[in-house]
């Protein structure tokens, strides 16, 4: 650690060079009163040149609202300066925007401030983009049954035997009238069959052993599916595509999990998390402002305002993946403490718009990676450097796995 | 004979039937499949983001969500209040007066790294020049760290903005601890320091602070 640090930094202070420079640079190209840039870099986290309230007032119309330009410049040069000088017009703004301040710009220069102006006031006219119609989301895949087609198949065959056997029936009694000989009485499709399987009786037992093997197995297969949600895949109150947080915008898996390291569970993040990013993004690039719209309204903010005066209400989403009761299970112990990465339990987040379970999650799996999956030492910790130490010595050679230390014990999950 | 046909229809029964259980439905994506005894699967005891069953006396039931806020006072273990307000006196009283309880460590820079890396990289950048993935998105990106506003702003009013948030940035305080944010501040100050902060710009927002060896350069932001 200490080695990477000393060496990194050297080659870190040359790239902040060439940034810091590159910076200034911007500025001074900047100034060549580009007031759309200024206003981007500098207003835009808190103003719109519309009518919405983002942080601070929507400016549409502003330079008809202040008292004049000259004012204008000066409260976006040093809006703390007008407010001390007791002027009414700032007084009445800031109550206007429960007392809060708008930051100081004092490096803005003159020419700057008067081509922001001018920007304010003359604005691009924005041509809204199409909605995309349709729904984004994926079409749950039909997946046919192939027990549905097999037993359809069977049907079929049923049917057209019989329709078979009743063609040939009455073409016989055809025939013996032609001739004379005395009808042949309609048998019961059951006292031919049985006539049928004496007649037959190797491949009826044939027959029998595949049918009740084909049974068995599928019976056993169905049977171990019991309790296992691997590919479960819930639709949830809100289309949440971790495609697009996870992979499109790389935001770390802990952003919104942040209870991994620190608790039994991951987290279901609460509105307040997704709000730190959705405050300012309101429309998505899939389904627009209508799922966005869906955390707003379980945070009580009215975009409009700009401030959370609606009733709240929770988000119900439905829990992916579920533990039985019986076990025990630790993300902080597995993440913290195991450096596991989330992948290795969850799969590729980052490539699921609708999150599903990815492994099965049963015990054998969890004990086949308690098996292979090897523990280094605990430098920092005494106690367990002295005890990976001890089991090294009794296991001469092996690799300390989990198992070695007591990962497969029963009582170790359940309890 | 009888009795192995018996046996034998026995089997073909219990096979279609465990069939027909298992197999329909495990292809929809809203069913999570069979479970075997759902009571030990889902105790009556509370489990983090479900639903539970609350069973009356007279014999009905009602569900309710685990996930509910505490009873109102409730204070958390270890929990220390935080004198500054949420508002332009308290976010100037904190640049004044509030400085970095913890000393400044390689592990800690190291963690306050880590941490960085996953609660403000999307929007700040790796660099913290605003430049991450999500800022793109914002009406207007954040503001660089090594800009004249940030560079001037003070550490105490850096802890008051991820505790509380400003402007477009929401607060931070359910997802970092207060240690967490001083180690994230740490390696804000790496990155507008790289070689380390002025002497100038420690006697300003740290005061006391002697762990900081700042080699002076007289460059200032």
């Amino acid at each position: 650690m200490d080695t990477r640090f000393n060496k990194s930094q050297k080659q870190k202070s040359v790239i902040f060079s060439v940034l810091l420079f590159a910076f200034l640079f911007n500025i001074n190209f900047v100034s060549a009163q580009d007031g759309e840039k200024l206003f981007k870099q500098n207003c835009a986290v808190c103003h719109s040149v519309g009518k919405n309230k983002v942080v601070g007032p929507g400016l549409e119309g502003v330079t008809s609202r202040v008292p004049s330009e000259e004012w204008m410049a000066k409260w976006i040069k040093n809006n703390s300066a007008v407010i001390k000088s007791g002027d009414a017009y700032a007084k009445k703004i800031l109550a206007e925007n429960n007392g809060m301040q708008m930051t100081v710009f004092a490096s803005l220069s003159d020419a700057d401030i008067k081509a922001l102006i001018a920007y304010i006031k003359n604005p691009p006219v924005v041509v809204a983009p199409v909605a995309q119609t349709g729904a984004g989301q994926e079409e749950a895949e039909k997946v046919i049954n192939p027990l549905a087609i097999i037993l359809g198949v069977v049907a079929l065959l049923i049917i057209l035997i019989s329709i078979l056997r009743g063609l040939t029936f009455s073409l016989k009694n055809v025939q013996n009238e032609k001739h004379g000989l005395p009808l042949e009485r309609k048998q019961g499709a059951w006292t031919e069959l049985k006539a049928w399987m004496g007649a037959h009786k190797r491949s009826v037992a044939l027959i029998v052993i595949f049918a009740l093997g084909g049974f068995l197995s599928a019976a056993w297969d169905g049977l171990m599916g019991i309790g296992v949600y691997q590919g479960y895949k819930p639709s949830q109150p809100i289309a949440f595509s971790h495609k697009i947080h996870a992979g499109d915008n790389a935001i770390n898996c802990q952003y919104c999990h942040s209870g991994v390291e620190r608790s039994k569970t991951a987290g279901i993040p609460s509105v307040n998390v997704c709000m730190n990013c959705h405050k300012g993004i309101s429309k998505g690039p899939i389904t627009g402002t209508k799922e966005i719209a869906k955390i707003y309204a379980a945070a009580g903010w009215d975009p409009d305002k700009g401030a959370y005066t609606k009733p709240q209400q929770p988000i119900i989403w439905t829990k992916v993946h579920n533990l039985p009761d019986f076990v025990f299970f630790s993300h902080q112990q597995h993440v913290k403490v195991g450096k596991q990465q989330c992948a290795t339990c969850h799969g590729d987040l980052t490539t699921m718009t609708i999150a599903q379970q990815f492994t099965p999650m049963t015990m054998g799996w969890c004990i086949n990676c308690h098996r292979t999956t090897e523990v280094p030492g605990m430098k920092d910790n005494p106690y367990y450097e002295s005890l990976h130490k001890k089991l090294s010595e009794k296991y001469k050679g092996q690799p300390i796995t989990v198992d070695k230390m007591g990962g497969i014990e029963c009582a170790k999950c359940h309890y | 004979m009888k009795k192995i046909t018996n046996i034998i229809a026995v089997i073909a029964v219990l096979g279609s039937v465990s069939i027909a259980v298992t197999s329909c439905g495990k292809h929809d994506p809203n069913s999570p499949g069979v479970e075997y005894m759902p009571d030990m699967y889902r105790s009556p005891s509370f489990e983090t983001n479900s639903f539970s069953l609350i069973a009356h006396t007279d014999g009905t039931f009602d569900t309710i969500e685990t996930n509910r806020l505490p009873v109102a006072g409730t204070i958390a273990r270890g929990f220390l209040p935080y004198p500054y307000s949420n508002d332009t006196t308290g976010y100037a009283n904190a640049g004044k007066y509030l400085h970095d309880p913890l000393p400044v460590t390689e592990a800690n820079v190291n963690e306050g790294e880590a941490l960085f890396g996953k609660y403000c990289v999307h929007c700040h950048g790796t660099t913290g020049q605003g430049d991450g993935k999500v800022a793109g998105k914002l009406p207007g990106p954040p503001p660089s760290y090594t800009g004249p506003v940030l560079m001037a702003l003070p550490e105490g009013k850096m802890f008051h903005t991820i505790t509380y948030g400003k402007n477009l940035m929401g607060s931070h305080a359910s997802q970092l601890s207060k240690d967490e944010r001083w180690k994230v501040i740490m390696y804000i100050h790496k990155l507008q320091y790289p070689n380390g902060m002025p002497v100038a710009a420690v006697a300003d927002s740290t005061a006391s602070k002697k762990e900081i060896k700042g080699k002076a350069k007289g460059k200032k932001g």
